[in-house]
């Protein structure tokens, strides 16, 4: 009998655990500020400034069709000083809802915090135990984060999803937080985010994600673009499905004289090597493509037509290559494409000496050789030109 | 309670003392209707054989089929020869093979048979100067027609099921399984009611021991009236206070004759056409019988579908409540977006809101099982609209919580057998409660605690998870899946059900 008392009592005191264990992060859909997204900016004073996108349930279009017409479905909020945490807490007196930051989907970056250098401030915005790790970063180019986020996008009823749908379908460079903060906190890679800005077209008011922010360490060093940007996600890996364009011959009458291909298949080995303390590294390249439009007079089913396009169109991707490869050399002196990785693999007792900082001298001197190979697998369905007359 | 109850039914049964037929008829007479004391419906004609011996008849005119008494009895008794009358000496003996009848006369000595047979519906005769009487049984056969089983409809198979006459359900098991390994075990129960109760089994199937524990537990009860099959399924239960069915209630004749032979015992209760399989399995409460009719693949999906439902049904609500009350990060951002914009303007909590709506549910459910038919359909209207929708736009519960009800609603009705799904109806209020407080960890750790009490349950002796724990591959054949029959022939079954049974 006093044993069933006494794990009465106990089993009430487990119970109780059990309620301090659970309720105290209790909270209802309604009673959270479901922040979407968060943005960085620099101020000139050198003021951290925090900006957040709030989605906005009630001005959602949805069930409650009344109440949500003609109200925004979201808002921002922004705060200056200079501790993040003490930037939460003052946007917190302002909210009358809990800022929750489980489903933010993207975390902006200003160019002007982020040529600053991003220090701890990223660290106390993404060390929150509801903070996901899957969500993207992005970088700012030519605007501050606080404007990106205020302005509205007619595609999405919130921008912050337009800007994560857009980074989902694989258009621009995208990279998820954990593999932004893998790379800051190491040398065999350095960090880059896809760059977003503003586009104002025709009233249209939005943003794009075409370019590539790349950093050395933690600070910004510039943006890649154009056929730069080509060449470098196809060495990150994301060759499939992008195209090059190359003139085969001048402009004629009814043809431009271009040729378009896509890549099928590419394949990159880096081999390094130290001979004796200079470091070198070899590129060889594998590149498989189709032609997906045929703008010339030639006949790629004829192998002297068929050859002369794929000298062409090798000679074009090796520059394009090399061009990259000399632009994080020179301009940015940052190992954007990860060389230090296989380095590392290849020779650990040399990286041993470059890790602690010294690779970051050693990047720009490195003599990076590029051999390119490239086939031209696939002519499409017709031979010639389909407009061309016989 | 139940003891006081026995101690008046013996206190009442003592006054019908235990009294030898006297020769002589007036005798008798007293004692039959002090017997039965204001009991209007007692008959007690006196005529005479062949104007010679005065006979005494007894019987309860409500019970006894008047016709089969005046053309079977009466009428060849008295154009009996008086020769025989003459010599009066074992006259009830003799009368006893001259009768026609199916159902033989019997001898009787003392008052209390006598009494016993009139009230099963028997019609006793007295004979001056004799110390026997002679009970002829005249059942009034009523019952109603075979009819197709309402609670357990099925879309192929029979279509009539069990009625309330315990002669006719043993007809018709007999009628499916022709063979004399088909045993019958009768029993009574109850004090007042007297209730027949049959113990069907197969021999050779059905483990003898497991017979006569059921017999043995059925003997025991001490009850004064047993008006359903229900009572002697509480009473006979291993675990009195578990929530989940250990035996199953059918009344189904096919479902009964396939149990029997996998080796089940089946308990039939005169008066009631819910008949008792046991013992049972977890599983077995999400089998139809028609999953056999069935091809085996799409009695397999379903059983996988009952599965998943049946999850449902259990733990849905009390996920959602947890979710989005402690776990938002868990839901898809759109999602979220508009589960927001759903519980805007809502007041309660969403554990609240869920509690409301699902006993709003069981009440809704329960009300259609009891309101007479016309009735019926107001209440569906009143459910649908007032309920479901008004209290939506009065911004009361919100929408998410109606689909999430429903839902749940619709799996508890996906397990075929009730017994099952109203398990699954009641443990979802502490899971939901659990979720609310504690969120997903509560949930869990209530489903583990179900999980532990399944797996000490038992039903005469079977593991209650059996044959997945214990583990038995060959039984396993019939739970996950419907193995088709060549792989899995149903005598494989029940010795599988024997061999664990026997381990014990």
């Amino acid at each position: 009998m006093r044993s069933a008392r006494n794990s009465r009592f106990i089993l009430f005191f487990l119970f109780v655990c059990l309620m301090l264990a659970g309720c105290w992060d209790r909270r209802e859909m309604d009673e959270i500020a479901l922040v979407m997204a968060s943005g960085t900016d620099m101020t000139d004073d050198g003021q951290v400034e925090l900006t957040l996108q709030i989605a906005l349930p009630i001005g959602m279009p949805g069930m409650l069709q009344s109440s949500g017409k003609g109200k925004n479905p979201f808002m921002t909020v922004s705060e200056k000083g200079a501790n993040v945490h003490e930037l939460i807490g003052q946007l917190q007196e302002r909210l009358s809802r809990k800022i929750f930051f489980g489903h933010r989907a993207v975390v902006i970056i200003g160019e002007s915090f982020a040529r600053h250098g991003i220090d701890q401030v990223l660290d106390s915005l993404l060390r929150f135990p509801e903070s996901r790790y899957n969500s993207y970063i992005l970088t700012t180019h030519g605007v501050s984060a606080k404007e990106l986020l205020q302005a509205p996008y007619q595609m999405e009823v919130i921008p912050a999803i337009g800007m994560k749908t857009l980074q989902t379908g694989g258009y621009g460079t995208a990279v998820k937080i954990d593999e932004f903060l893998d790379a800051v906190s190491t040398h065999e890679i350095q960090p880059f985010t896809g760059a977003i800005r503003s586009s104002m077209k025709e009233g249209e008011t939005g943003f794009q994600i075409d370019q590539t922010a790349v950093y050395r360490n933690n600070k910004l060093v510039g943006y890649l673009s154009g056929e730069h940007l080509k060449a470098f996600k196809m060495m990150d890996g994301q060759a499939r499905g992008q195209k090059l364009t190359v003139r085969l011959e001048p402009e004629k009458p009814f043809t431009k004289g271009t040729l378009t291909v896509e890549f099928l298949h590419f394949q990159k080995k880096i081999r390094t090597f130290t001979d004796q303390g200079r470091l070198r590294t070899e590129v060889a390249v594998h590149a498989a493509v189709r032609a997906v439009s045929n703008d010339t007079t030639l006949d790629l089913s004829k192998p002297p037509d068929h050859d002369r396009a794929e000298r062409v169109l090798l000679r074009e991707l090796n520059d394009q290559i090399v061009g990259l490869i000399a632009q994080t050399q020179k301009d940015f002196k940052s190992d954007v494409i990860g060389f230090a990785r296989e380095l590392h693999v290849q020779h650990p007792e040399a990286w041993k000496k470059l890790k602690k900082g010294a690779w970051l001298q050693a990047y720009p001197q490195m003599d990076v050789r590029v051999n390119t190979d490239l086939n031209l697998e696939r002519i499409g369905r017709t031979n010639k030109s389909g407009h061309l007359l016989e | 309670m139940m003891r006081i109850k026995a101690k008046r039914t013996n206190a009442s049964e003592q006054s019908i003392e235990p009294l030898k037929i006297s020769g002589d008829l007036k005798v008798n007479e007293a004692n039959i209707l002090a017997a039965f004391e204001k009991c209007s419906d007692l008959v007690i004609r006196r005529f005479s054989l062949s104007d010679s011996i005065t006979c005494l008849a007894v019987y309860l005119s409500v019970l006894i089929d008047e016709s089969q008494w005046n053309e079977g009895v009466l009428e060849p008794l008295q154009k009996w020869d008086s020769k025989a009358t003459e010599n009066a000496v074992g006259l009830p003996e003799r009368l006893k093979v001259i009768l026609p009848f199916t159902a033989p006369p019997e001898i009787l000595e003392s008052l209390e048979e006598v009494v016993h047979r009139v009230i099963y519906s028997g019609v006793v005769l007295f004979f001056d100067s004799h110390q026997t009487a002679l009970a002829i049984p005249l059942t009034n056969q009523k019952h109603r027609q075979l009819e197709e089983p309402k609670t357990e409809a099925v879309i192929r198979g029979p279509r009539y099921g069990f009625v309330e006459d315990l002669s006719v359900n043993l007809a018709l098991l007999r009628q499916i399984i022709r063979s004399p390994q088909l045993k019958i075990e009768r029993l009574t129960v109850g004090k007042l009611s007297k209730t027949d109760v049959a113990v069907v089994y197969v021999e050779g199937y059905a483990v003898q021991s497991l017979v006569e524990e059921i017999k043995n537990r059925i003997s025991k009860i001490d009850m004064d009236t047993v008006i359903e099959s229900g009572y002697i399924e509480e009473l006979v239960r291993d675990h009195p206070y578990s929530p989940f069915p250990t035996s199953q209630a059918t009344e189904r004749p096919d479902t009964a004759a396939a149990s029997l032979v996998v080796g089940r015992v089946l308990v039939l209760v005169n008066g009631t056409p819910m008949t008792l399989l046991m013992p049972i399995t977890f599983w077995y409460g999400f089998q139809s019988v028609e999953d056999y009719y069935m091809s085996f693949l799409f009695g397999t999906v379903l059983r996988w579908l009952r599965f998943l439902f049946a999850f449902f049904a259990l733990v849905l609500p009390s996920v959602y409540v947890a979710i989005t009350t402690f776990h938002q990060e868990m839901i898809p951002t759109s999602l979220a977006l508009s589960l927001a914009n759903a519980r805007e303007i809502v007041p309660f909590p969403a554990m609240i809101e869920i509690l409301m709506m699902e006993a709003t549910f069981e009440a809704l459910r329960e009300a259609g099982v009891r309101l007479p038919r016309p009735v019926g359909q107001t209440i569906s209207i009143v459910g649908a609209l007032v309920i479901g929708q008004a209290a939506v736009q009065a911004g009361i519960i919100s929408a998410p919580i109606i689909i999430v009800v429903a839902m749940t609603g619709i799996a508890s009705f996906l397990i075929p057998h009730t017994g099952m799904s109203q398990v699954f109806s009641i443990l979802r209020f502490p899971l939901v409660i659990l979720g609310g407080t504690l969120g997903l960890y509560g949930v869990s750790a209530g489903v583990i605690a179900i999980l532990i009490h399944l797996s000490q349950l038992e039903s005469l002796g079977l593991p209650y998870l059996w044959p997945l724990a214990p583990f038995n591959r060959a039984g396993l054949e019939d739970v996950f899946a419907r193995a088709p029959w060549q792989f899995m022939s149903k005598r494989q079954q029940h010795i599988q059900l024997r061999k664990e049974l026997e381990k014990r």
